[in-house]
């Protein structure tokens, strides 16, 4: 009964991690083709998401150990992976509320290190395989990507530099929207299978399943269904960042960028050096600010995403490790930390209600605006994030502010 | 003991660079030629060349996301 109830929770836990990181990537494919008008936003989210559930499908190997050699496979227990989801989510949740894209599974291997080091001490974590594989990875993949935005982008203009506006505007915007979804795809393959790992393991770990068995049919759904849903809900906040709030792109530059993002995952990914999306992606747009003369990279904003990077690992291991404290202690222990999970989920839910970013507004402004000037110690997580972003924050766009009058208005109202 | 793929490394990043500047070529190329082969002052034969290779050029930039979606079918790997 207890392990029943343990493997449930488990599950439902991972499903949400999966929609977290579906709303957290969709902007690795899609926020070049938003910004510069190639696919209307309701129509990228939809497709992306259709891409999502499609490679999801398409994977069948999935990957045999979440642990990725950071620590000793055996040292996986259920609660284990519970703490390590829910400090996954809960840094997914928060750099989602800053607009920050950050790697999803940096987050999942911090909420899982953490937990297991809370679990079985610090000597179990392997910290040179910390290094090779998030550390180093995270300084390459943008300098890569970001190489080859640049050349394109300044390939791309030179090579249209007569060709009327009417022709090349057009042109670019096919070709990104080929590799936005190509992005997207290769974004259902990878991370659909992390889900089903996670889940499958849990099942053989209790019994359920038999040892060396594949995923179940509804496993492979409901992974792939749940980050179909997070990438149609859009994860409009990261979205605004990289597709405004980093450089201006203009239709060449985009094109560029998504060949950037697209070439770089896809010989990542068949050439044995794993990079992470985001950080491909993130790379791309700001080679292809570089690559144009006279566009602005607005430094301050690459600043606070480098800064984000750093933190994930450490950040969603304490999380992982504070949870770990508590789903040590059985059934009671889960049900607390799902319960404080769920409160965490509704606080940061209602927190980036006070400036709300979706598809009707995702490109009107570059800047993710979280809090109200009053209310910025409500996260004493994030001092130096906030510290720094508060200095450079625009006042909110024109369009934003009838909104917020008129919410305030109905709420005194109520 | 840290090991790092520098060979694997080194081929990603040359791969990731030469592809994306292929493309990129095939496709602003493609576009360019395109457009230059439709400007209405310049029809004549040989714009019908200009235009047909322009096509050829976009031809080739859809073969390479054909087969992108090569790769990310599980029977390539």
């Amino acid at each position: 009964m207890t392990v029943l109830f343990v493997v449930i929770t488990v599950i439902v836990v991972a499903l949400i991690f999966d929609f977290t990181n579906g709303f957290h990537d969709s902007a690795n494919s899609m926020a070049g083709p938003i910004a510069t008008g190639a696919l209307k936003p309701k129509t990228a989210v939809l497709i992306a998401a259709v891409l999502d559930v499609v490679g999801a499908c398409l994977s069948t190997e999935v990957a045999r150990t979440i642990s990725g050699g950071f620590f000793d496979d055996t040292l996986i227990t259920a609660p284990i992976v519970l703490a390590g989801l829910v400090g996954a989510i809960i840094w997914n949740l928060v750099t989602w509320l800053l607009g920050l894209p950050s790697s999803s599974s940096h987050a999942l291997f911090g909420g899982l290190i953490g937990a297991v080091i809370v679990g079985a001490g610090f000597a179990s974590v392997h910290y040179s395989v910390v290094v090779s594989k998030v550390l180093l990875p995270a300084l390459v993949a943008p300098a890569v990507a970001g190489i080859a935005a640049a050349g394109a982008t300044a390939l791309a203009y030179r090579v249209t530099r007569r060709t009327p506006r009417k022709y090349s505007e057009k042109g670019f915007k096919r070709g990104q929207a080929f590799t936005g979804s190509l992005v997207a795809l290769a974004h259902g393959t990878s991370d659909g299978q992390k889900t089903m790992g996670v889940i499958t393991l849990v099942l053989i770990v209790s019994g359920f399943q038999a040892s060396g068995t594949g995923p179940h049919w509804w496993v492979v759904l409901a992974a792939g269904l749940a980050t179909g849903l997070g990438t149609y809900s859009g994860g409009w906040r990261i979205m605004r960042t990289m597709g405004k709030g980093i450089v201006d792109i203009e239709t060449p530059q985009g094109a560029a960028a998504g060949a950037a993002t697209t070439a770089t995952i896809l010989a990542s990914a068949n050439l044995g050096f794993g990079l992470s999306t985001t950080h491909v992606a993130t790379g791309s747009i700001l080679g292809s600010g570089l690559g144009r003369r006279g566009a602005t990279v607005r430094w301050s904003v690459a600043r606070r995403m480098v800064t984000a990077w750093v933190l994930t690992l450490p950040g969603a291991a304490i999380v992982g490790g504070l949870a770990a404290l508590l789903a040590e202690h059985g059934v009671v222990g889960s049900i607390i930390l799902v319960s404080l999970l769920a409160i965490a989920c509704v606080v940061i839910w209602r927190l980036s209600r006070r400036n709300q970013i979706s598809h009707h507004n995702v490109t009107d402004s570059a800047d993710v605006a979280v809090l109200s000037s009053a209310a910025a110690s409500d996260t004493p997580g994030e001092p130096q994030l906030n510290g720094s972003r508060r200095s450079d924050i625009a006042p909110p766009a024109k369009a934003e502010r009838p909104k917020q009058k008129k919410r305030k208005k109905q709420r005194s109202a109520a | 003991m840290m090991k790092i793929d520098w060979a694997a490394l080194g081929v990603v990043a040359i791969v990731s660079i030469f592809v994306t500047l292929a493309f990129t070529a095939l496709l602003s190329g493609g576009i360019r030629l395109v457009a230059q082969g439709a400007t209405p002052v310049e029809q004549s034969a040989g714009s019908q060349v200009v235009k047909l290779a322009g096509y050829a050029l976009l031809g080739l930039a859809g073969l390479l996301v054909l087969f992108g979606i090569y790769l990310l079918m599980p029977i390539s790997g």
